[in-house]
């Protein structure tokens, strides 16, 4: 499967694709987009199986990629890796089709426990 | 309109350890040294600006090889191969989590920007009409490390020229 890997943060995408591997996750294909319009054009372009997004992007947030690739007829799994993590941004992201949250800082049990079932 | 913060030293503390065995230190052998100095020294620092249902900053500031330290830490690498551009991104990320953390304890309706990171000490910055309210101040393997909360009233934040 492809899992892309959307943060703005180099250094936070490292750690992700790290944890990934630590929990059992890292033998996927991953890509990495820097900002969240890359997120958008890198969905789009590449059709990932699975995106996980940082919230707090330049260029696009992460709830406004998600938007833009439902309204586009995109239904890629879609999950947001975040600092942030209020009930109201759940609400949102739900809505919006999102399948999860996973607050920052996390733990390789966390992905396991999140990402096992969706990644079969 | 602004609320008062519901974020005590005591959850900033919490947030800082979680900070601290996710990614500082793992191993649980270099832990965050209290020393309730808010006055001691810093070399480098980063912040978020959070708005709307509470107004402040969420500060982070240490000497520039605890800096190394904790991008190496965050890399896995030694603190001697980051590049200036590893500590920046690790310095930001860190605001940026403590950042986040603080504002999911807080009321509906608050925005968190992105982060800022300065090279210089935190003395350089100000945060006008705002004041520092609570922090966690200690030693990173004999290294200064704070982390604190300035309440101010949604002024922009601006920083000195040195």
């Amino acid at each position: 499967m492809k899992i892309l890997i959307a943060d703005d943060s180099r250094v936070m995408r490292q750690i992700v694709v790290r944890t990934l591997r630590q929990a059992g996750l890292g033998d996927h294909q991953l890509i990495e987009a820097a900002d969240g319009k890359q997120a958008f054009d890198l969905t789009t372009s590449e059709s990932p199986d699975l995106v996980l997004s940082d919230w707090n992007m330049p260029e696009m947030t992460g709830i406004e990629v998600l938007r833009q690739l439902r309204a586009a007829g995109n239904a890629v799994k879609f999950g947001f890796v975040t600092s942030e993590c209020t009930p109201e941004m759940m609400q949102a992201a739900e809505a919006a089709g999102s399948l999860f949250f996973i607050v920052k800082p996390f733990s390789a049990e966390r992905f396991d426990e999140v990402l096992a079932p969706i990644l079969g | 309109m602004s609320v008062e913060v519901e974020v005590n030293e005591s959850d900033l503390a919490e947030m800082v350890e979680q900070v601290w065995e996710s990614y500082l230190d793992p191993e649980g052998i270099s832990p965050l040294i209290p020393t309730y100095d808010a006055n001691q020294p810093s070399e480098v620092h980063s912040s978020v600006s959070i708005t709307g249902s509470w107004t402040g900053y969420v500060v982070y500031a240490s000497s520039t090889e605890a800096a190394r330290r904790a991008a190496g830490a965050f890399l896995a690498m030694d603190a001697s191969e980051v590049s200036q551009e590893d500590v920046s991104d690790v310095l930001g990320e860190l605001a940026n989590i403590v950042g986040g953390n603080v504002k999911a304890m807080l009321p509906p309706g608050a925005l968190l920007s992105l982060p800022q990171v300065t090279l210089a000490p935190e003395s350089t910055a100000r945060f006008p009409n705002s004041q520092r309210i609570g922090g966690v101040y200690g030693l990173w393997e004999g290294e200064p490390v704070s982390v604190s909360m300035w309440h101010g009233r949604g002024e922009k934040h601006e920083e000195v020229a040195v």
